[in-house]
This record gives C-alpha cells, structure tokens and sequence, in this order.
C-alpha cells in the first residue's frame, strides 16, 4: 500500500501541537492571531461535541469512553487525535493554516470535508488561509458530474440463499443519466487470505484492513448480475447536491484510509451509513445499528428515516434473463438455442430455417447468453466461447431488433416489502405425556415454511436459532435448540441443473441411549434434487449425513447416513405445508437408527405474524414419539 | 466434550463467512483490451471471492477519468480525446457487442452518450451499428480500439 506522502509530516504536527499545549505561556508574549481567535472560539463554543464532528472522525461511544473506528494513524492530525475530539478539532483547525507549497496535499485538500465544516461553523475567512480551495477535489467533482444517489442491493446468489447477507454499495449517479457509468462505492475486506477457516477467524476479530473503493457500476454488475448472478435491487435516495458533495467530500478524505474490518458490526453495510451521515448531517444512522448488522437492515434504516424514493427498481441477473428468453421460446426452438451453445448447430443453419423472425431472435438471444454463462463458469474455454458468441452474434445481427419491453422481466415484491429478519415466537405443545411451553428467538433470517414475499422461494437461511422450552409437569426449562446455523436450498431443476444442498448445526436435544433426551452437538449437511411440478408444488429427495457429539452418548459421538424426501406447498398465498420423511442409519459410534415423519403448515396472518402448527412421529431404534406443537410469531 | 466445544466453535467461525462477504473481487488490473478479458473471473467458492482487493486508493483511478486510465493499450486515431468511450468500450467489450447485434440495450444507450449521439439519431445509430456488426467486431482477437475505429468508419462514410 502507498502512503501519502504528506503524512510524513504528520508526527511534525504532533510535536508542534505537543509543544503549545504544553508552554500555555506563548499566548501572553504577543498578540492573540487569528487563528488563536479561532481556536479560541472553538473552544468556547465545544465544537468537538458537535455530532458531525463525530461523524466525520466516525467517533462513537465504548467502554473506555470516546474512540473513533478509524484506525489509520494516517487519518488523525493529533497524536491523540483517535480518542480525543477536541484535540483532533484543533490540531485541524491549526493544520488549515499551515503553509504548503502543494495544494493537493495540504490539509484542506486532505481533510475536505472537515475543512468545509469547520470554516462554516466558525465563520472562518478564506483570505487568512493559504488554500480557500482544493483543485484536486474541485476538478474531480467535475468530471463526476454527480445527480444521484442510490443504494444498491445484491440479492441471493442463484441456489445460495446465504449471500443473501450479501452486500450493499451505493451509486454515484452522472449527470449524463447513463446508469452503467454511475460511480460504485464499495467499503471491503482488504485480503489475499484464501484459507477459509482463518479468513472467518480473523474478520471476526478485526485482523483485516477495511478500505473504501470507487469502481464503474459496470463493473460491479458484472461481478454480481453476469458471474454471480444475483438479482439487484437499487434504491434512489433524496440526495440533493450540496449532500452529494459532503458526500464525496467525506469519501475523499478516507481515500487509502483503513478501519479495522468486522464481519458483524463494523462491515459493509455499516460503513456506508457513515457516508449517508456525512451527506447529510441531520441523519444519525450509525446511531441506529444494534450489535450487528445484515445488509437488509441497513437499507430498512435507510428507509425508515425517509431516504428512500420509491419505488425501488429491480435489475434482474443473468440467470433470470436466461430463464425469462427461454420462457418465450417453444421447447423446439430452446433445443436449438442449446444445440448452438454446445456446438452441435453452426449459427449460420438457422438463415434457411422455418422459424419465425422472433423465433429466430429469441434463439440467438438465449443462445449468446447461454455461451456467456457458460464461460462465466469456465465450463467452456476463451477460444471455443469467443468463436461461437461472434458468430451467433453475427446471425442475431441479421434479425433485426427485438420489439422494446419484450423481454421485460415483472419485479419480484422487493426484498423489504417481506417480514422483518428477527423472529420471535411462542409456543405450546405435547411430547409423549408431557406438556410444554416455548420460546424461540432468531435474529436471522427467512425459513423455509415463513412468508415468501420478498424472498427467495425454497431457501432456507436460519441464524442463531435458540429456542427454550419449559415442561410444566417437570418444573423445567431446557435449551431445546441453538442452531448456528440451518441453511437449505431447494432449487428446482431448470436449464441451469442446480443442485439442492443443506447445512445445520447447532446443539439440539436428543435421545440417547439411556432414553433420556440430552442437549448434543449436531452437524448435518445434505445433498440432493428438487422439481417443481405446478400442481403437486416442490419435493425433493437428499442424501444426507449425520453426526453427534456428547459426552451422554456411550462412545462420546454417533454418526451415520442417510436421506430425506419431502414436499413444500403453497395452496395459497396465505398458508405453507411442508412433509418430510427422514430416514439415518447411524453405523458410527452409538449404533441406531432413527426415523421421522413432520408435517409443518404455516399460516400468515400479516407480514409480520405467522401461526405455525408442527405435527412429528419419530422412531429412534424401538422407542416411538409423538410431538405436537402450536406457536405463534412475530417477526421484527 | 473438548472436541466438540471446537467444533462449535468451528462451525461458529464458519457462519462468518456468509456475513456480509467482506470482501470482493475488486478491479483486476490486468484485464487486457480484447473480448472475454473481463467478464472472466474467479468465482469458484467462498474463498475466491476473498482473493484480489486492491489499495489503488478511492480517488484517482480510471473511474473518474483524470488519469489515462490503467489499461495497456494503445489509443483510437479519431475518438482518442475521449477517455471515458475507450475505457468504458474496453472493459465491457462483450456487453457490448451483444448489444451491437441485438440493436438495444443499456450498452448500447451508454455508447451513444459516451459517442454524444443526439437522442433524434439514436434510432438510426442503433440499426446502423447493428447491420454492420460484422464489420464492426472483425475478429476474435479484436480490441477496442479496431471497434472504436470501425464505428467512426462507418459513421463517416455515410
């Protein structure tokens, strides 16, 4: 990583701010200056209490008292400056009047945004500065030329409903209104960390450098609609100039400016709030975090304070485009789009064919972006993707242009338009003889059985999972579950052949050999395939592995295999089933076997409130079970 | 019971990754002029999302035009002067020439600004470009710059 070179002269400033605090003397032996004046007043009036002073340090509140995220030594002037407003203000204020023979890398260059707040809030008069003004900046906001602001949402990744946490940027938008050349401002992990296990262990614990980047939004779509293939939500928000600009400002000064990188709070999303803040100082956002942050509830606090102007436009991927073109083409002309993908056609034989000229269109459409997928998979190399994209393009150039809107794809209901990503419900219900009542709460994030609506359809994406349960006969309450996390994809098989998969794990309570039930460490991941069939809904079949862990088990663990088969059914909007049978042969370990049959229905009563009633019949070794439970949810 | 406490914990580290990914697949310096440079890249699993975040810094890049850009190579003849159409035709050479071929598109729409096109000739440029695509995108080697040079051909001709 380079370092300004201006920043050589920082620990000059630290001494000199050093030397006058310490010799209170030099005040007396002349005439108050200007800039004493001015410190003077900042003093008087405690600037460095002022909220945008804090969000422009993006100083908050922790146990020791004030610290700012930043963690660059390269973003403060005083030496204190990371847990120190008032010092930090003032060292600013005495580093605008410092002469510098270079304009761009002066302080008032570097440090624009507080430069532009602080001379409005003492009133300070440009003529007593060497630099009134940045070029650099100036020169900059120019050619950006900037009109907008957005906010953009990455949704789930096709067949990975996880990277619905995705991501969240935002767009600068041009003046020239062309969308793909709007500016993206990411915030990211700087790492070349490949090993997964110690890439998680060290986000965890801040160990990477988080930078601020500007890329073309072509870019970024690229990345996300073409290669990941992720639909895209962009919300515009009420920016005005003068926002945009402190906007730009502040992301100018933090260029090459790192915080230490965390995956819960201090990610992402939650450092875009901060620019939000900057923009616009009437806003607190980073104030309304909890202790973690997903993206999804960064853009609700966005929206909740009135950011957002509706409606939100939808950007679909390229799997859903492929899927879209597909659907306007008869089953033959699909074939033949194929054929010319794989090579089996030359582009060429389709001129002499009977296919209508939209048929003809529509085949080379879906053929181009079938061989781009393909090479996005690498399932194709660059001289056999390049040959047959031009020369399908060549022939698609033939047909003429496609009447507008034909291939527009109707937006889903938008992502915030669903239920909110904490849960928490209550329940009651009978185990064997016993009666019990139950709590749960998830602060994350869709299940397979809750309101689709504004989520993926057959995903499954649970978080921390906890759920306490109290026998009333026994006097007892027992941790039921604690689900890390409960994962499930059900993708139907399409065009694209996607595989269904499952990952749970978590501590459950569990029978053991001693026919008591205990609290085990669980893992259970699966694989398999799932059809839609519009009349009978989604099933699908999974081979799956089971492994537990407890000290109650005789051998201290018991694993085995197995598979499940089950079905989801919507009969309307409002009410959810989903059955399954499950099947595990434990040949590790503690040796059994153990079957279950549940029938799951859900019933939406708001967005926000679901009546879930869970019917199991289980099986383990000779001892069969009944449980039975009713509950109710609201999420938040 | 110690093996499983470090298997939750494990497993508790592994859910990190699917928070907010942290890290993306950020400006590939070496993305060549030609077709299918940039639309290839790595993707393979949780772990190749983490590689390749550069520090070039926020401001300064190619993003806003005030350098020559980091690509390698060289310059059309007649648009030379026009930074943002060679970097912006050259980084989504493939985008591009579907759109070319298919006479619509955001590609296309945003050639045209670049290309300062008048909204009245829109129309005529999008058909025009699409009937002479195939002197357009000449090779499979081609880079954007004989792209470039083969649209100004065409518009100067008539």
């Amino acid at each position: 990583m380079k370092i300004p070179q201006q920043f050589f002269i920082f620990p000059v400033f630290c001494l000199a701010f050093l030397i006058l605090s310490s010799n209170p003397g030099h005040i007396q032996a002349k005439e108050p200056t200007y800039l004493d004046t001015i410190l003077q007043t900042a003093k008087k009036i405690n600037l460095h209490n002022h909220t945008y002073w804090h969000t422009l340090i993006h100083y908050k509140k922790d146990l020791f008292g004030i610290s700012s995220l930043i963690d660059d030594p390269n973003f403060f002037l005083a030496c204190n400056g990371k847990t120190d407003p008032q010092a930090e203000l003032l060292a600013t204020i005495k580093s605008f009047f410092q002469e510098s023979d270079d304009n761009k890398k002066h302080s008032m260059c570097r440090f624009i945004g507080r430069y532009y707040w602080i001379k409005e809030q003492l009133d300070i008069d440009p003529s007593q500065l060497p630099y009134p003004e940045c070029e650099r900046f100036e020169k900059i906001l120019d050619q950006i030329n900037p009109s907008s602001v957005s906010l953009i949402f990455p949704t789930s990744h096709i067949n990975s409903p996880a990277s619905m946490f995705g991501h969240t940027l935002l767009t600068i938008g041009t003046e020239n209104n062309s969308k793909l050349l709007a500016h993206a401002i990411n915030y990211a992990a700087f790492t070349d960390e490949t090993f997964g296990p110690l890439f998680a262990l060290k986000g965890l614990f801040g160990l990477y450098k988080g930078y601020y980047s500007i890329l073309p939004y072509y870019s970024k779509l690229q990345e996300y609609r073409d290669v990941h293939h992720r639909d895209i939500w962009e919300y515009s928000l009420n920016f005005n100039k003068l926002e945009i600009r402190r906007l730009l400002m502040h992301i100018y000064e933090l260029d090459s400016i790192f915080a230490d990188y965390y995956f819960f709070d201090e990610n992402c999303s939650y450092n875009l709030l901060f620019l939000l803040d900057a923009g616009r100082p009437s806003l607190n956002l980073t104030d309304q975090c909890g202790w973690w942050i997903i993206p999804l509830d960064s853009i609700r606090i966005i929206k909740l304070n009135n950011l957002v102007v509706e409606p939100a436009i939808y950007r679909p991927s390229k799997t859903t485009k492929i899927n879209k073109i597909s659907s306007l083409l008869s089953k033959k002309s699909q074939k033949m789009a194929m054929n010319i993908s794989k090579g089996i056609m030359e582009p060429d034989l389709l001129k002499g064919m009977e296919f209508t000229i939209e048929e003809k269109r529509g085949i080379c459409d879906l053929a181009a972006e079938h061989i781009q997928y393909q090479f996005t998979k690498k399932a194709i190399s660059k001289e056999y993707y390049l040959d047959r994209f031009l020369k399908t393009l060549k022939i698609r150039s033939l047909f003429g242009e496609t009447d507008a809107n034909y291939y527009d794809i109707e937006a889903p209901p938008e992502p915030l338009k669903g239920h909110g990503s904490n849960l928490f419900s209550f329940g009651i219900g009978r185990e064997h003889d016993l009666s019990f009542q139950e709590i749960r709460y998830r602060p994350a994030y869709h299940g397979l059985c809750d309101n689709d609506k504004g989520y993926k359809s057959g995903s499954q994406i649970i978080f921390a999972n906890t759920v306490l349960r109290y026998y009333s006969s026994e006097k007892k309450i027992t941790l039921e579950n604690l689900d890390f996390i409960d994962i499930l994809s059900l993708a139907p098989r399409n065009l694209f052949r996607p595989i269904s998969w499952k990952i749970k794990t978590g501590l459950t309570r569990k029978p053991t050999l001693d026919g008591i039930d205990h609290s085990v460490f669980n893992l259970n991941p699966g694989g398999g395939l799932c059809y839609r069939n519009n009349f009978i809904g989604l099933f699908y079949f999974m081979a799956e592995s089971d492994l537990n862990i407890s000290g109650a088990f005789r051998k201290d663990f018991t694993a085995g295999i197995g598979g499940s088969i089950g079905l989801l059914k919507k009969p309307f909007e409002f009410w959810k089933l989903h059955l399954y049978i499950r099947d595990i042969y434990y040949g590790l370990g503690d040796q059994h076997n153990a079957v279950q049959a549940t029938l799951l229905q859900n019933i939406s009563l708001d967005t926000d409130m679901s009546l879930t009633i869970a019917i199991s019949r289980f099986k383990d070794n000779d001892t069969y079970g009944t449980e039975a439970k009713l509950y109710w949810s609201t999420f938040f | 019971m110690k093996k499983s406490i470090s298997i939750i914990i494990g497993s508790a580290f592994l859910v990190t990754l699917f928070i907010c990914n942290p890290a993306m697949a950020v400006n590939k310096t070496n993305v060549g002029c030609g077709l299918g440079t940039l639309l290839w890249q790595d993707h393979d699993s949780v772990a190749s999302q983490v590689l390749a975040v550069t520090t070039n810094g926020t401001f300064g890049n190619q993003t806003f035009g005030i350098t020559s850009g980091t690509l390698e190579c060289d310059k059309p003849q007649a648009l030379v002067k026009n930074e943002k159409l060679n970097i912006f035709v050259s980084e989504n050479m493939d985008n591009l020439a579907k759109n070319l071929a298919q006479g619509s598109g955001e590609y296309l729409d945003t050639l045209a600004v670049l290309m300062e096109i008048p909204i009245d000739d829109r129309q005529h440029f999008r058909g025009k470009l699409q009937q002479n695509f195939s002197i357009i995108y000449t090779s499979n080697e081609i880079n954007h710059i004989d792209v470039i040079n083969n649209i100004e051909d065409i518009f100067s001709n008539i």
